[in-house]
């Protein structure tokens, strides 16, 4: 990736992002003195290519297209050992939720990652099904990423072990699914969840 | 007949463990001139001190020798004891056992037979010792203060509050020195002016105190205890003891437009002036290269309007010479000059930043005047060019220092906690204003100081970024800083209204001169050298002469507060005595052999050898012969080491005793 020179004011930096990224993860982001502990202690940091401290840098000069458009935040596992070892009580894995939320709310999938869609289309089955429905889950997301033979091999020996149904079956109290994705998203509306 | 007492410590085991210490009493008791030899398990104990000055009393010895440590350990313990015993203490001499011997060897006869043969040795050089009598010397005791700064000015009171009578000495009209200057101080934000002048109110008032501003030091004879000092008081051309203050000159002045100094050249002064309305004294002092009185002969406005008559032309420099028994250096330091490369100096200036010749780009001591409720703008920060508020302001540590190849490699220690002080004093005052700052490392050691800096990142918004800074250039009314953030791994570029370059701290012009004329030493960058890093940081190597504050090093407020009450207790350790007592090992110049080349003075570290006229009868000239002030020698030898016909000679390290321990080899 060809890394563009960063021109720094007030206008390019974004602070009312930033401050938003503070209120939903509760954490102060300007904390960070740059010790770099998160990111080796992180597992999965050699996956993406901007590391958690950086992620975090990034942030306090207002760059979050930056990390927005990597998938740094996409490949972090949530095992919070970054939050858990910070000497500076900066709660990273709390960053990371609250800019996965920000992303998705901004652009949909990333173009970065299929984790988002992967997400998007796993939660859908839900509220359809009440449960999940891989058939479903792999064709459509093979066909939303484009990548239309994806893990073809794999089906016919999931479906002969009986780990991937041809046909649906769905829950029988959906009334109460529903109920449940609808007192979340109206949390998320009064800004109670992420 | 000499009777020598040989005594060999076991050192516990430390000796006893590889030398056979009872071969050893035997052997060097059967040595010509030992009239006793004897071991003991402790010898700097108790018992094993009563032991020796019973032997000293029953056997009659005439010297002793101390087979055990290092003479840097215990030499002292028994000289004294030896002394007790009502012996000279200077016929005592120590044979080092232990660190040249026990401790570096494994096999015990080789030890042993090592352990006598360095006994001998000092049993044939304890025998040429002479007895030497103290070296003492009085005390004057008043003190010398030189620099008007904050350093010097608590030294000044700490010693004045004592009792002792000081002379304070200042090269600017007024004393206050970098600290009137700044704006608020770190870590605690109190203005400095209010902490600062009424010390220099209590200066003025204080009735031990004699204060000679617009002053320097012309000369400096005399040795520890009995300093002569020359001061220059040059012509103020106003008479300090008529002048009431009023300032009437200043407001009539026709010359308005001369750059004062005191604010960095933001601000204007007239030809006669104080240089800030706190002064102290408050007298106004004319400077003669722009007055249009000493150019042309025309005007003399002053001197018309002024009631009292103060106003005196006809002024000369005088030369004061005061006696002092201890001088205290307290110089302070001076910034790096970004506005041009200093000529012959081994400083190479920032080509990159524009050598100053950008007009918003100032360095760390202009932007406190800009602060300051006193200052220029009257505490609104102010772009020089055009008088507009920046909005965008950069900030860049490190410049002159930590940079080996622009000519300085040391840290100057304060400019990482002033930058997040200006960077607060910025917020303060310009609400809707962003500050940057582009730094290596941040170095907040010391009480609530890395508090004080995390506190401008986290709640006073200044945006820190890791990385140096490549060049600046004018772009519009913008300046163009190229730099880079190593945590990001990339360029970043900002257009600011106005650059702050925190300049390295460096000492006065002029620190080396002073230095010659005190004869103390002083390194590479001109900083005055303590005797010892850790041990003796206020005092220099020569006696009587103590250092505090910025002109031994970089030191913020705190430490040279200090430092320089820490120099005042030296002072007054010194004069709580009558008489000086001086360990006299000192040098001695056979007069009738010297031709007086004067090398030993040449190499004299204390500045102890002086010329004596030895005259006959008639009074005439016979020769210039080298003596060596006793009171100032510091016993190093190094003038014995030069002397080409052999005629200075160390007592206690005599060349006839040299020769001698090696012949008993």
């Amino acid at each position: 990736m060809k890394k563009k020179k960063m021109i720094i004011s007030r206008e390019t930096m974004d602070v009312d992002f930033v401050r938003k990224v503070e209120a939903l993860s509760g954490t102060s982001v300007r904390r960070c003195f740059q010790c770099g502990k998160c990111s080796a202690g992180c597992p999965m940091a050699t996956f993406m290519e901007h590391p958690p401290n950086r992620v975090v840098r990034l942030l306090q000069l207002g760059q979050w297209q930056r990390v927005l458009a990597g998938r740094s935040i996409w490949y972090c596992a949530s095992c919070e050992t970054c939050s858990t070892r910070c000497p500076n009580k900066v709660h990273l894995a709390s960053i990371m939720d609250a800019l996965r939320k920000l992303s998705w709310d901004l652009d949909g999938p990333s173009k970065e990652s299929y984790v988002q869609l992967a997400n998007k289309i796993f939660l859908d089955n839900i509220r359809i099904y009440g449960r999940q429905y891989e058939m479903r889950l792999a064709a459509v997301f093979n066909v939303k990423s484009g990548q239309f033979l994806k893990d073809m091999m794999l089906g016919p020996k999931l479906l002969s072990k009986g780990k991937l149904k041809m046909f649906h079956s769905k829950n029988k109290n959906m009334p109460e699914i529903e109920k449940i994705f609808a007192r979340i998203e109206e949390m998320r509306r009064k800004g109670e969840a992420l | 007949m000499s009777r020598i007492g040989v005594f060999i410590c076991h050192c516990g085991e430390n000796i006893s463990r590889t030398v056979d210490v009872e071969r050893v009493a035997r052997e060097v008791g059967l040595l010509p001139g030992v009239a006793f030899s004897t071991d003991y398990k402790y010898m700097c104990s108790d018992p094993g001190q009563n032991l020796l000055k019973k032997a000293i009393q029953e056997q009659k010895l005439s010297h002793v020798v101390v087979a055990a440590c290092s003479p840097r350990m215990h030499e002292r313990t028994f000289r004294k004891a030896v002394e007790a015993a009502g012996l000279n203490p200077f016929l005592c001499e120590m044979a080092n056992i232990r660190e040249h011997c026990s401790w570096v060897h494994e096999n015990k006869e080789e030890a042993t037979v090592k352990a006598v043969e360095i006994v001998g040795m000092m049993v044939e050089r304890v025998k040429k010792n002479r007895v030497l009598p103290t070296i003492t010397v009085p005390v004057t005791k008043r003190s010398l203060v030189i620099g008007g700064g904050i350093a010097g000015i608590q030294a000044a009171l700490d010693i004045a509050d004592a009792g002792h009578e000081v002379i304070l000495v200042e090269r600017e009209p007024s004393i206050g020195g970098h600290m009137a200057q700044l704006s608020e101080t770190f870590p605690t934000l109190d203005c400095s002016q209010c902490i600062m002048t009424p010390k220099m109110v209590d200066v003025a008032n204080h009735p031990k105190i004699r204060l000679y501003t617009y002053s320097e030091i012309e000369l400096v004879e005399g040795y520890i205890g009995n300093f002569q000092v020359t001061i220059r008081k040059k012509a103020r051309s106003v008479d300090e003891d008529k002048c009431t203050g009023c300032g009437v000159c200043m407001e009539k002045c026709p010359i308005r437009k001369i750059p004062n100094k005191f604010d960095c050249n933001l601000g204007m002064r007239p030809a006669i002036y104080v240089p800030f309305p706190q002064a102290v004294p408050n007298t106004p002092v004319i400077d003669r290269e722009n007055c249009t009185k000493f150019k042309t002969g025309k005007c003399g406005l002053c001197q018309k309007v002024c009631g009292p008559g103060a106003v005196d032309y006809e002024q000369e420099d005088r030369l004061i010479v005061e006696p002092v028994g201890a001088i205290v250096v307290a110089t302070g330091f001076d910034l790096y000059n970004i506005t041009e490369k200093p000529k012959g100096s081994m400083i190479k200036g920032y080509g990159e930043f524009g050598h100053g010749k950008i007009p918003d780009v100032i360095d760390g001591m202009t932007f406190e005047r800009l602060a300051s409720a006193s200052g220029p703008t009257g505490g609104k920060i102010l772009r020089p060019s055009d008088g507009k508020e920046p909005k965008q302001i950069v900030f860049i540590q490190c410049i002159g220092s930590r940079a080996r190849e622009k000519g300085i490699s040391y840290c100057s220690k304060v400019c990482c906690m002033y930058t997040a002080k200006h960077t607060m004093l910025y917020h303060h005052k310009v609400h809707d204003g962003q500050a940057y700052v582009f730094f290596m490392d941040a170095r907040t050691p010391g009480k609530a100081y890395d508090e004080f800096w995390r506190r401008s990142i986290e709640e006073e918004e200044a945006v820190y970024i890791r990385g140096m800074v490549s060049r600046l250039y004018q772009k519009g009314d913008k300046i163009v800083v190229m730099g880079s953030d190593i945590a990001v791994g990339v360029q970043v570029e900002i257009e600011a209204d106005m650059v702050v370059l925190a300049t390295a701290v460096q000492p006065q012009a002029g620190a080396d001169a002073l230095a010659q004329k005190l004869g103390i030493s002083y390194d590479k960058y001109n900083f005055y050298s303590e005797a010892h890093a850790k041990l003796r940081p206020v005092e220099c190597a020569t006696a009587g002469i103590y250092l505090a504050g910025a002109c031994q090093g970089p030191k913020d407020i705190p430490d040279t507060v200090s430092q320089a009450s820490a120099a005042a207790a030296k002072v007054m350790t010194l004069f709580a005595k009558d008489k000086l007592e001086r360990e006299p090992i000192v040098a001695r110049v056979r007069e009738a052999g010297c031709v007086g080349c004067f090398a030993c003075k040449k190499v004299c570290a204390y500045g102890a050898v002086e010329e004596k006229e030895i005259r006959d009868r008639q009074g005439n000239l016979i020769k210039v012969v080298a003596y060596v002030n006793p009171g100032v020698c510091g016993g190093c030898g190094t003038c014995q080491a030069t002397c080409p016909s052999k005629c200075v000679e160390l007592d206690g390290y005599t060349d006839e005793q040299i020769v001698a321990m090696i012949e008993a080899l």
